[in-house]
């Protein structure tokens, strides 16, 4: 019984899936226009996109610029949150700048950033950093703000210098909240990815997206829409993984992680 | 807090965003940018003051707040009663749930062209957008929160005589309403932020279209000057928002 009961609760998210899908394609066939194909025929765009090695090389290095600008806000700011949740002095100074800078869209910063270093992919990894940056902060800073005071003092009285404790204590205790932030942090380079791609139309799979809108090749958007959600589900599910197996001993606070955009 | 810890730190949280100013200002005036790519940062507030006098831009503005809102709201209503509903009853929570966990992660500005296909180009596209990405923070932090409220309660409800059906309403929504409001905060951020998106990718008013058209044409200082707005927007919003929040949990131990 509790092993049908796992069974049914894992493949949940696929019927999902199938059922969203199903739901996609009654719907295409009820409402049958040119411009909005059932998903079997917007399934069976995909092959021919992953297919040729045009777009493959495209959605490739996107990836390949998500990664880096991702690697590089999660090097930056983890330790800039942690050390905004462990000084009030650090906190005050950051806190009213991210206030200021967190509803402009980073993809927005695109245009005057394109004027400054070129359509290239410097400007584009440029705007996924900063869209990460901010949530990986915020969650670093709120982890290491309830690190518990008597860990800390414990880890003083045993002889831990500051730097020290920031690594052996404030670090792993406010893991479970990076990492909530990482997930975050994830979602939103796909997004700014597909945006600053949509912006500077010159390589990537917005551009192969937006290029497929405005010629009206509806199979291949669908194709590209689908391709683009896997993506974002597949890397949330192995980042759900992962942090399973990094963080095992706390409680997950929220399955799904709560804020991006 | 005591009031003088309060003024030395919004004293020392001025001085980066004075610094980045001065910075700017500096990089401009020693000639390191040309001025055709970064305007000195008075320009760029001279003409914002001077766009937010004239009508046109006013329009613009009330162009984006409107979707903002519409947008804002649908997620907020839907978000709501979804959240309470998988909160309170199982069988709902076993559909919902699985549909949450794959539409939650995906991005989605990938939605957009099916959106501008399926909805045209007008105001319900963009609306659509924002309540999409806005309605999942709300919707799972009503859920948490609506499953979080302390049984004890809802026993002393019960015990007090409160119907079953009454509960819902008179118990665990107040109960959640700090979590929801933590939800709306993220959501009013992600709408400020999808609108302009949406606006950038297709538009003929608004304020991302604005900076689309300026970009367009290398006038860099009409660049500047949507995106300030924007976070100005952003930043008046949320302090409403906070105001509603200390309203409404007037009664509540921490805030």
């Amino acid at each position: 019984m509790i092993a049908a009961r796992a069974l049914i609760a894992r493949a949940a998210p696929w019927l999902a899936c199938l059922g969203l899908l199903g739901a996609w394609q009654a719907a295409a066939l009820i409402i049958n226009t040119d411009s909005f194909p059932t998903a079997w025929e917007a399934i069976r765009a995909i092959p021919s996109i992953l297919g040729d090695k045009e777009s493959l090389i495209n959605i490739l290095a996107s990836l390949r610029r998500m990664a880096i600008g991702f690697g590089a806000a999660v090097i930056v700011s983890i330790p800039l949150g942690l050390m905004m949740g462990r000084s009030r002095a650090v906190a005050a100074f950051f806190n009213p700048l991210l206030m200021v800078t967190y509803p402009v869209p980073k993809a927005a910063l695109m245009p005057i950033i394109m004027l400054w270093l070129g359509v290239g992919d410097i400007a584009k990894m440029l705007v996924i950093f900063l869209g990460v940056s901010l949530p990986v902060i915020y969650h670093s800073f709120q982890g290491a703000k309830a690190v518990e005071e008597k860990m800390l003092w414990s880890g003083a009285a045993m002889g831990l210098w500051a730097p020290q404790r920031m690594i052996r204590i404030v670090l792993p205790a406010a893991l479970p909240e990076i990492l909530t932030g990482c997930r975050t942090g994830l979602v939103l380079a796909l997004i700014t990815m597909v945006t600053s791609e949509m912006i500077a139309r010159q390589s990537g799979a917005g551009n192969i997206l937006f290029n497929a809108l405005d010629m009206g090749q509806y199979d291949t958007v669908y194709a590209m829409i689908i391709i683009i959600g896997a993506m974002g589900i597949g890397l949330d599910a192995a980042f759900e993984n992962l942090r399973g197996r990094l963080v095992k001993w706390s409680e997950p606070g929220f399955e799904i992680p709560l804020s991006f955009a | 807090m005591n009031p003088r810890a309060v003024t030395s730190d919004v004293l020392l949280g001025i001085v980066p965003i004075a610094l980045s100013v001065a910075l700017w200002q500096t990089i401009v005036s020693f000639g390191y940018a040309p001025v055709t790519l970064l305007p000195p940062p008075g320009h760029v507030f001279m003409r914002l003051a001077q766009q937010l006098a004239t009508s046109e831009f006013q329009q613009e503005i009330a162009a984006t707040l409107f979707r903002l809102f519409t947008g804002f709201s649908i997620a907020v209503i839907l978000g709501v009663t979804v959240g309470l509903a998988a909160a309170a009853s199982p069988a709902i929570n076993a559909v919902v749930r699985p549909i949450v966990r794959v539409l939650a992660p995906l991005p989605k500005v990938a939605l957009y062209p099916a959106l501008l296909l399926l909805l045209g180009f007008g105001h319900e596209s963009k609306i659509t957008l924002v309540a999409a990405d806005a309605l999942f923070p709300i919707l799972l932090s009503t859920y948490y929160g609506a499953s979080m409220v302390e049984q004890k309660l809802i026993w002393s409800a019960m015990a007090a005589g409160t119907p079953r059906g009454q509960i819902l309403f008179k118990v665990v929504l107040p109960a959640a309403v700090p979590s929801i409001l933590t939800g709306c905060r993220i959501g009013l951020v992600i709408s400020c932020i999808v609108v302009f998106l949406a606006e950038m990718i297709t538009s003929t008013d608004g304020l991302g279209h604005l900076l689309v058209t300026a970009a367009r044409t290398f006038q860099a200082v009409d660049m500047f000057v949507p995106l300030i707005t924007i976070s100005l927007l952003g930043l008046i919003l949320n302090g409403l928002l906070q105001g509603l929040r200390s309203y409404l949990l007037r009664g509540f131990p921490e805030v």
